[in-house]
């Protein structure tokens, strides 16, 4: 017997009432009396199920509705249509209730005091949420083990790096060890090694604790190493929601094979293999990139052709990265055949 | 509702003593502070004294009384306060720079959490600048007070803080309905310094305005004239824990209604 979902949402929406602000004095006096309004429907209709411990991305450009959908899901927002059930509360009725069992980091935003130390937000999130000492201890000591907390906890979050601070948020916001974790966009701005840490102090947690995360990013890598499931969102309308998998094996059109050849005297050959139309780009001077259509060209007889004509030391065939597939959808590439 | 308290008295000291412990750790910046603010109550004092000097009373008040009245209402507005500032920044720093959402995201009430975020402890010496007023005044005028004047003392003043809060609360709440960068506090915040004289040598009018629009009268002025002993409007006293109450009310429900605006337009 399945499980029923931890989060339900049900045509789901939010029209926003916006009105175009008058500049000067002048016009804010007019703004008091009149206002042209104007109604966005920022989210339109989204109808998706999330089961206890998926991880689940949410993808989207700016402006698609993501962080207005978190809102929604984390109970800052009263949606305008729709229906929302997580962890059997609607957020928005039952907030405080139902703020004790989530937790969320927006990354463009601290959740923790600015000016006081790490540590002492961690013991004041720890009365907000009741937290008793023994598990407070007993997570704090994971915390630091993987997210390496201890070199900057007595640090006020003012002082910290973006990533540090990030790390911190991340802690704060799985003090009370919620079964459900809201991330919106969690690695935004950070350096290579701080998101690596961040990934897998995520998948740490979904394992140990089986907590369910729903995350927004613009960072592919996120989803390719957390998320088995992605959901595409733009103008308000879910595009997609399905295994990445999927989604790459449906609409990869393209696929790359990468070379060296063994020596400039074979460089030197490389002009041979430019026939039927085919573009050859120079990485450095021994490594050479095809870019193919996986539809009209086989890979093994281009492997054939490349091997028959130069001496190559090594050779990596690649599909085309997420990014490609995923900016081909926004600008409005039929997804039919996946959605079906 | 037992533990529910306790949790929240809790909340509250850990909220001060982090609050006490940031301040400190920027000395300079916080004895500038108390230093200024100490001089601006000294200056006001000062004034007084000259005052009585060119005037020996004012519509039928000694200095002595005047003094009391003076004294006493610089409690219920320093405790008022220690507590206002995120009143003041709460359409620039919640509103607009969304740290309301924040608030949203913790499982206590939003109220509570603005108010206590942050706390003034530098006015706490206005506090104590007027319990020395209303002594130096009481032992001059010889008031002849049992234990039940003390405990209205204390109990007038968290009264008066309470109207202080519940009006400034009113206002702040504009700020869910309007993006408001200039904030309309100041002008009725220049108005708490009419509560500081006998509300008699004003006009009609205003006398209107401080007892039943904006009630300032009622934290300072009623509660004197009780303390004094004086014979005008004696009953109003019994109505101070009334108009507290009421217009406490009206403010939070003021401030429930907002927070359901904001959270269907997020701002």
């Amino acid at each position: 017997m399945p499980d029923a979902p931890l989060i339900s949402v049900r045509e789901l929406s939010k029209q926003f009432r916006t009105f175009k602000r008058r500049e000067g004095v002048w016009g804010a006096i007019q703004n008091l009396v009149k206002r042209d309004y104007r109604t966005v429907q920022a989210v339109d209709r989204v109808t998706f199920e999330i089961q206890r411990g998926d991880m689940v991305g949410y993808i989207g450009p700016n402006g698609a509705g993501k962080s207005t959908t978190i809102k929604m899901l984390t109970g800052i927002l009263v949606p305008t249509g729709g229906e929302i059930h997580s962890n059997g509360y609607v957020p928005w009725k039952q907030r405080r209730q139902y703020v004790k069992t989530i937790g969320v980091v927006f990354g463009q935003r601290t959740q923790l005091w600015w000016d006081i130390a790490v540590i002492e937000s961690f013991k004041l999130l720890r009365k907000i949420y009741d937290v008793p000492q023994r598990d407070y201890d007993e997570r704090m000591e994971l915390f630091n083990a993987v997210l390496k907390l201890n070199d900057y906890l007595h640090t006020p979050v003012r002082k910290l790096s973006l990533g540090e601070r990030m790390r911190c948020d991340l802690a704060a916001a799985l003090l009370h060890n919620p079964p459900i974790l809201f991330l919106d966009e969690p690695t935004i701005g950070l350096d290579v090694v701080a998101k690596d840490h961040i990934r897998q102090f995520l998948k740490e947690i979904n394992q140990r604790y089986r907590t369910t995360v729903l995350l927004t990013t613009h960072d592919l890598d996120d989803i390719e190493e957390l998320c088995k499931r992605i959901m595409i969102i733009d103008h308000g309308r879910l595009l997609y929601d399905g295994p990445l998998a999927l989604l790459k094996q449906k609409l990869l059109r393209t696929k790359q094979v990468k070379f060296v050849v063994k020596d400039s005297e074979q460089a030197a050959r490389i002009a041979v293999l430019e026939k039927d139309g085919r573009k050859i780009e120079a990485v450095d001077h021994l490594t050479y990139r095809i870019v193919f259509d996986r539809a009209e060209v086989s890979t093994a007889e281009l492997l054939r052709q490349i091997l028959a004509e130069v001496e190559v030391r090594d050779l990596l065939i690649e599909d085309e990265p997420i990014e490609e597939i995923v900016k081909r959808i926004y600008a409005g590439e039929a997804l039919k055949e996946v959605s079906a | 509702m037992g533990p529910g308290v306790r949790k929240h008295v809790e909340l509250l000291v850990a909220y001060a003593v982090q609050f006490i412990k940031v301040r400190l750790a920027y000395r300079a910046d916080f004895l500038i502070s108390t230093g200024a603010s100490m001089l601006a109550t000294a200056f006001a004092f000062g004034f007084l004294v000259v005052l009585f000097q060119k005037v020996p009373q004012l519509a039928g008040w000694k200095f002595e009384e005047v003094l009391f009245l003076y004294g006493f209402s610089l409690i219920p507005f320093g405790l008022f306060n220690v507590v206002s500032l995120n009143l003041y920044n709460f359409g620039n720093d919640f509103i607009i720079e969304g740290k309301f959402d924040r608030v949203l995201l913790r499982p206590v009430a939003s109220l509570y959490q603005v108010i206590f975020e942050v706390f003034r402890i530098e006015s706490l010496h206005e506090v104590v600048v007027g319990l020395l007023g209303v002594w130096l005044a009481a032992s001059r005028l010889k008031l002849a007070w049992g234990p039940l004047e003390f405990v209205l003392l204390f109990f007038f003043a968290l009264c008066g803080a309470v109207i202080y809060v519940a009006i400034f609360l009113m206002l702040t709440c504009v700020s869910f309905w309007v993006e408001d960068r200039v904030g309309v506090h100041p002008p009725v915040w220049n108005l708490i310094a009419f509560g500081r004289y006998p509300l008699s040598i004003y006009s009609g009018f205003v006398q209107f305005l401080l007892s039943w629009i904006i009630p300032f009268g009622f934290a300072t002025y009623y509660p004197s004239v009780r303390l004094l002993g004086r014979p005008e409007f004696r009953v109003y006293a019994w109505l101070v824990p009334v108009v507290a109450a009421t217009f406490l009310t009206m403010a939070i429900a003021l401030w429930n209604r907002g927070v359901r605006e904001y959270s269907s337009t997020g701002s």
